[in-house]
């Protein structure tokens, strides 16, 4: 039997998103642990574990965020493929090799067939994680992100999610290395997953990087398949201290240029609409957008 | 008499920025020592400043680069005023108080009169906040700072006997900061003045942040616990580590989303392009179009 689990902090996402996903793909005796939060996600997926591990019949545990949709038709199929290796305790949706802090997608990431629907600036639909840049692909990884967990039978009995993180960033990345620790491999498989979520990913900035102190230490000189970093403390706040300038100064120009980028194509548009003839018409298109309106709520009616 | 010298990579760059920025500027008897660079900035300013110090008569040597031009064009009387008195050993148009790295636009900011002309996307013009002091902010000021951005710098006679950059610290970055502090610790004042420029230069600020990264470590490593007025950074070394490394990624992150939005931003503005130039009204409207823009109209400069 392969289970659903999902932390649940607000009932709306789960109505649009997870929740008509889950129907679609849920086999006939599929168990769904839809948990509302208790604070951590960690500590509520730490309940649906414990919920899950008492099942014999349980071929795998599936944990998916609120805001991810799976599309995938062949899910549970998969699922069950990726799984039949008894080495594999846990394979997600996108993920990256030597992971070395909490900002797994600085190392080289793969990623499934997956989509990223934002609704900022009229809604629309990119490749899933671009910002991560992930070359497409299936395969073994060192961390896969929290979207989307696939747990073996093995690692819902064995490993527990740390609740002692209580910036509530890196649950995943923890629960990744702690498998890893434990001598079990994790993939990335090519499950098709639409994941609603905002352009600006990291809601709390100031938490998350408090969130990756506690990570780090908690790991430090133990990252699984990444040597001990052997430079002093002196040394190494130097170099950090260097980098985080120039990526501060990076994301500034790109901020710059956002705004040059967008401004080009809003002069255009200007042109475009605010020429005389093109005022001229503007009754015209009134027309046309009150007779297209009244049709929509015709349909809307009849249906 | 007020010099001005230029070391220059690319000569079609100094014609078309720097060049005409001097000549708007300079007084009659004013020298323009133009001359390729030879190695690093720090190498290259240092023969000028070399060259320099054999002047009679200098009042001030001004260091432009190849893509500053000068604008305001009572430039040498301010600079003169600013230099007045002999505690002073270098103007410019863009400083900061608060300074703790290379990264000194991450401090506290007094004036910034430039504008950041760039070609990308249709080309246009950033202005920087005190570039028309009408709608400067309360915090903009002229008057002493800590540093000053190297693209446009004016010595005084003093300076150029007495303070050279220093070559040890790499290629290019960081220059003006390590100049500014050696005039500092060799108590003389470094201020801002009411003069203008145009930087003509393209968006990205850091083409190349390994290097740039470099001068941040070299920097950091000559002034540390020596800074001019400025106490140590607080923690551990560890402390220190742990926390640049976690804002360093967070900053990574945000630099990927704003490529993000970006492309949102960008798809939006084109679907309402498309719906416009695919209405009936739009071909309806053709004809004028025509008759009143035969030709394409050249991108604006903005």
């Amino acid at each position: 039997m392969i289970a659903f689990g999902l932390s649940i902090v607000e009932s709306e996402p789960y109505r649009r998103f997870s929740g008509p996903g889950l129907r679609r793909v849920m086999e006939a005796d599929s168990e769904l642990y839809a948990f509302g939060s208790v604070g951590l996600t960690a500590r509520t997926y730490n309940l649906i574990l414990d919920a899950a591990a008492g099942r014999d019949d349980l071929e795998g545990l599936v944990l998916v965020h609120p805001h991810a949709q799976i599309t995938d038709p062949s899910f549970c199929a998969k699922a069950r493929q990726v799984l039949a290796d008894p080495e594999v305790a846990l394979a997600g949706g996108v993920g990256a090799s030597r992971v070395q802090t909490l900002a797994w997608w600085r190392s080289p990431a793969i990623s499934g067939p997956l989509t990223h629907h934002y609704h900022e600036f009229g809604e629309g639909e990119f490749q899933g994680f671009s910002w991560v840049r992930p070359e497409p692909g299936s395969g073994e990884v060192g961390a896969v992100d929290g979207v989307l967990m696939v747990l073996s039978p093995w690692a819902v009995r064995n490993v527990r999610f740390d609740d002692s993180l209580v910036h509530g960033y890196g649950f995943d990345v923890d629960y990744c290395l702690q498998v890893r620790a434990a001598g079990r491999k994790i993939v990335v498989a090519d499950f098709e997953l639409t994941v609603h979520d905002e352009l600006d990913l990291i809601e709390k900035p100031e938490v998350w990087v408090e969130a990756h102190i506690q990570l780090a230490e908690k790991w430090e000189g133990r990252w699984p398949g990444v040597p001990p970093d052997t430079r002093d403390w002196k040394e190494r706040a130097r170099r950090a201290e260097a980098e985080r300038e120039a990526a501060r100064a990076m994301a500034f120009s790109r901020e710059l240029v956002v705004d040059a980028r967008v401004e080009g194509q809003e002069r255009e548009l200007e042109e475009a609409t605010s020429s005389f003839p093109w005022r001229l018409t503007a009754p015209l298109r009134q027309l046309n957008k009150a007779r297209l309106d009244a049709a929509a709520r015709r349909r809307a009616s009849r249906s | 008499m007020i010099a001005f010298a230029c070391s220059i990579t690319k000569p079609e760059v100094y014609a078309r920025c720097a060049e005409p920025g001097i000549r708007r500027v300079a007084e009659a008897d004013s020298r323009v020592h133009a001359v390729p660079a030879v190695g690093s900035i720090f190498h290259s300013y240092n023969a000028l400043l070399d060259t320099a110090a054999e002047w009679d008569g200098l009042e001030a040597l001004v260091l432009a680069h190849q893509d500053t031009e000068i604008v305001s064009s009572d430039f040498c009387a301010r600079v003169r005023a600013g230099l007045a008195g002999p505690e002073v050993g270098v103007v410019g148009c863009v400083g900061a108080i608060g300074v703790r790295s290379i990264a000194w636009w991450e401090a506290s900011v007094t004036q910034a009169s430039f504008i950041n002309r760039y070609e990308e996307h249709g080309g246009g013009d950033l202005e920087s906040f005190s570039w028309d002091w009408n709608e400067a902010p309360p915090y903009a000021r002229i008057g002493e700072v800590e540093t000053l951005d190297g693209f446009l710098l004016a010595l005084s006679p003093w300076t150029v006997q007495n303070i050279r950059f220093d070559e040890s610290l790499g290629e290019f970055h960081g220059y003006d900061l390590d100049f500014c502090l050696q005039v500092r610790a060799a108590g003389r004042k470094v201020r801002t003045v009411d003069v203008r420029a145009i930087h003509h230069r393209p968006l990205e600020m850091l083409p190349d942040p390994e290097q740039w990264a470099d001068a941040h470590v070299a920097v950091a490593e000559k002034w540390e616990g020596r800074t001019p007025g400025l106490p140590p950074l607080p923690g551990t070394w560890e402390q220190r580590a742990r926390r640049a490394e976690a804002e360093r990624d967070r900053a990574f992150a945000k630099a990927r989303w704003h490529d993000l939005e970006a492309d949102a931003r960008v798809l939006e503005l084109e679907r309402a392009l498309a719906e416009t130039r695919g209405s009936v009204s739009w071909r309806l409207t053709a004809p004028f179009r025509r008759l009143s823009h035969p030709h394409p109209a050249p991108p604006r400069r903005r």
